[in-house]
């Protein structure tokens, strides 16, 4: 009888061994997964078309730019297109482009009209089956040249199982001079828009679910309010005043937001419902609580609380119970963020004076810093496919905005006028 | 007759008094204005003419502001308790606006580089809630006092040294209505 159960109780250990053991494999393959091969001969020109060249390597260049910052796919050197016959459009030699190790031909043809309206059709082959996969055209003017490349990137990601990131935008908090106003960018820095005009300090913005709505904080009237501005009607509303109102984060999978204020007497964080407008506090401590942000499924939030002497992070569920602490080591953890599969939280720490961008795992309680020994990294934001994260630096002196990718790896700037702070990416909406 | 002599005996001591009082109005300047009008200019005996009063009724808002008639403080870093040598201008800001009582104040809370923004911001208000309990247990009325924290966003020096972080971290004291 005993035995039995020891066996029956070593057989159900081993199983949930086994399970975890392979959850750990999934996530590794995904992460470490093999870019696909991927080869962008130069665009060519369809019959009627003007040989407008500047539109073209427009359009190529910002393709390529993207697929090279997926992560998802490898782009075959363009050298090596010299070492096979020129491409035909009308007869692909696919064994040619086997032979340079692609996996995927990407051809372009573009169709020019006189006033600069652009078609741009494009058709995706795989190599070793011959095989047409899909097609897409694109219309439009010069100036959303960039967009038509954009969004190519994108229908190549979807196709391939991927969340598309690079029509997607990059809020954030623009100075020059004494101005602080807030801006979209493009994710690659391209196309900046100011959408404040005003003298106050804005500060922290954020994007609602649907992305047509920012959330800030402004001292219109002397102090830190919150207010919601929507992009499309021009329209901002006041969502939160008396005391400090800021560091808002609008939930994933309902109508409700998160922010931190001291309405009260004492900073602690607020659930918001966005249709009643009704106030619910979640916490309920004489230390402050900050940074608010929830989990992808919206069953979580993580915060900053400085309750046992020093801010750190920690997690409680969202109705503000089952408060438990995620970072033990340090003594100073800020901004989280949680990464769109929900496995990751990115914080910044500071230690010995230095501020850098940490990435802890849920799962394993594994820690990596994506940045090193370069000025101070603040406010990481995760791009809608969590394999990039933006964040500011003062590296070079002024504070610029940062791209970087899950591993540490790429760090490109993407700003460089002004002083540029507090990204928020968008997400992917539902 | 009687009536005669006591109103002179009450006339000789009124003069007599009013010749001591004007003796004693008259020694006192006999043995200093030679020495204070020959040292200070002209300019330099108007100012001292205006009492505390009157500089309050007579500046600006936005002057008492500038002339910094309340002090500032500073803190400790990542602290927001007030420092013992600081409690003796927090006295002094007190005196103050104890004595000019229409005043209402705003504390700003301020924060050097050194923290994040979002935690910043926190910080701030806590050091300026800090200076506002502290005026309000001297007897300051704490409805006449409103707070705000602008985390680092308005530091007052660029540097990167422990005397710039040290000014950067402050509660000033500013005068909104008088």
């Amino acid at each position: 009888m005993k035995i039995k159960q020891i066996i029956f109780l070593a057989f159900i250990f081993f199983i949930s061994w086994q399970l975890s053991g392979q959850e750990e494999i999934t996530i590794r393959i995904k992460e470490g997964m093999p870019m696909i091969p991927v080869a962008l001969p130069d665009f060519q020109f369809a019959e009627a078309s003007l040989p407008n060249n500047e539109i073209k390597s427009l359009i190529y260049e910002t393709l390529w730019k993207d697929l090279e910052f997926s992560r998802v796919f490898k782009l075959v050197p363009r050298e090596h297109y010299s070492y096979i016959s020129r491409f035909n459009a009308n007869a692909i030699n696919f064994k040619d482009w086997a032979s340079i190790q692609a996996n995927i031909l990407i051809t372009g043809q573009l169709e020019i009209a006189a006033d600069e309206r652009i078609i741009f059709s494009l058709k995706i082959y795989e190599v070793n089956s011959s095989k047409f996969i899909f097609g897409r055209n694109y219309g439009g003017k010069k100036d959303l040249c960039r967009m038509i490349a954009h969004k190519a990137a994108d229908e190549m990601m979807k196709h391939f199982g991927e969340k598309p990131l690079f029509t997607s935008k990059i809020v954030y908090v623009s100075e020059t001079g004494t101005d602080k106003e807030i801006y979209i960018m493009d994710y690659d820095g391209f196309r900046p828009t100011r959408i404040t005009f005003n003298n106050y300090i804005d500060m922290l913005p954020s994007w609602s679910a649907n992305n047509e709505k920012i959330i800030y904080t402004a001292y219109r009237h002397l102090n830190p309010d919150l207010y919601m501005f929507d992009i499309y009607s021009g329209k901002t509303e006041l969502l939160s005043s008396g005391g400090v109102n800021y560091a808002a984060d609008w939930s994933p999978g309902a109508e409700q937001i998160v922010y931190t204020s001291s309405k009260d007497g004492n900073t602690e964080i607020y659930l918001k419902d966005m249709k009643t407008g009704q106030d619910k506090r979640l916490t309920f401590n004489p230390a402050i609580d900050t940074s608010p942000c929830w989990s992808p499924n919206g069953r979580e939030i993580a915060f900053t609380s400085q309750r046992n002497g020093t801010p750190q992070i920690y997690i409680m569920d969202a109705e503000g119970s089952n408060i438990r602490r995620i970072t033990t080591e340090g003594s100073y953890h800020d901004s989280s963020a949680w990464s769109p599969d929900g496995m990751r939280i990115a914080y910044v720490s500071r230690i010995e004076g230095r501020f850098d961008i940490y990435v802890f795992n849920l799962k394993s309680n594994d820690i990596i810093k994506l940045t090193e020994n370069s000025g101070r990294n603040e406010n990481p934001s995760w791009s809608p496919d969590g394999r990039h994260l933006v964040f500011s630096s003062n590296r070079s002196g002024r504070y610029q905005l940062y791209v970087v990718d899950y591993d540490g790896r790429n760090i490109r700037q993407l700003t460089t006028s002004g002083e540029n702070k507090m990204p928020k990416w968008q997400r992917l909406p539902k | 007759m009687k009536k005669t002599l006591v109103l002179f005996v009450v006339l000789s001591l009124i003069i007599l008094f009013n010749a001591c009082g004007k003796k004693a109005v008259k020694v006192a300047p006999v043995q200093e204005p030679v020495v204070e009008k020959v040292e200070e200019p002209a300019t330099q005996v108007e100012k001292p003419v205006l009492s505390e009063e009157e500089i309050f009724q007579q500046k600006t808002i936005e002057d008492l502001n500038k002339d910094q008639v309340l002090k500032k403080i500073n803190f400790d870093f990542d602290k927001y308790q007030v420092r013992e040598d600081m409690k003796s201008i927090l006295q002094a800001n007190a005196n103050w606006i104890l004595k000019f009582s229409t005043v209402q104040i705003l504390v700003e809370g301020h924060c050097d580089e050194r923290g994040t923004i979002e935690y910043n911001i926190a910080l701030g208000e806590k050091r300026a809630e800090a200076a506002k309990n502290y005026l309000a247990s001297l007897g300051v009325n704490a409805a006449k006092i409103k707070i705000v924290s602008y985390g680092k966003s308005k530091t007052l020096v660029q540097g990167v040294d422990e005397a710039s972080f040290f000014q950067n971290r402050r509660a000033e004291f500013v005068i909104t209505k008088k």
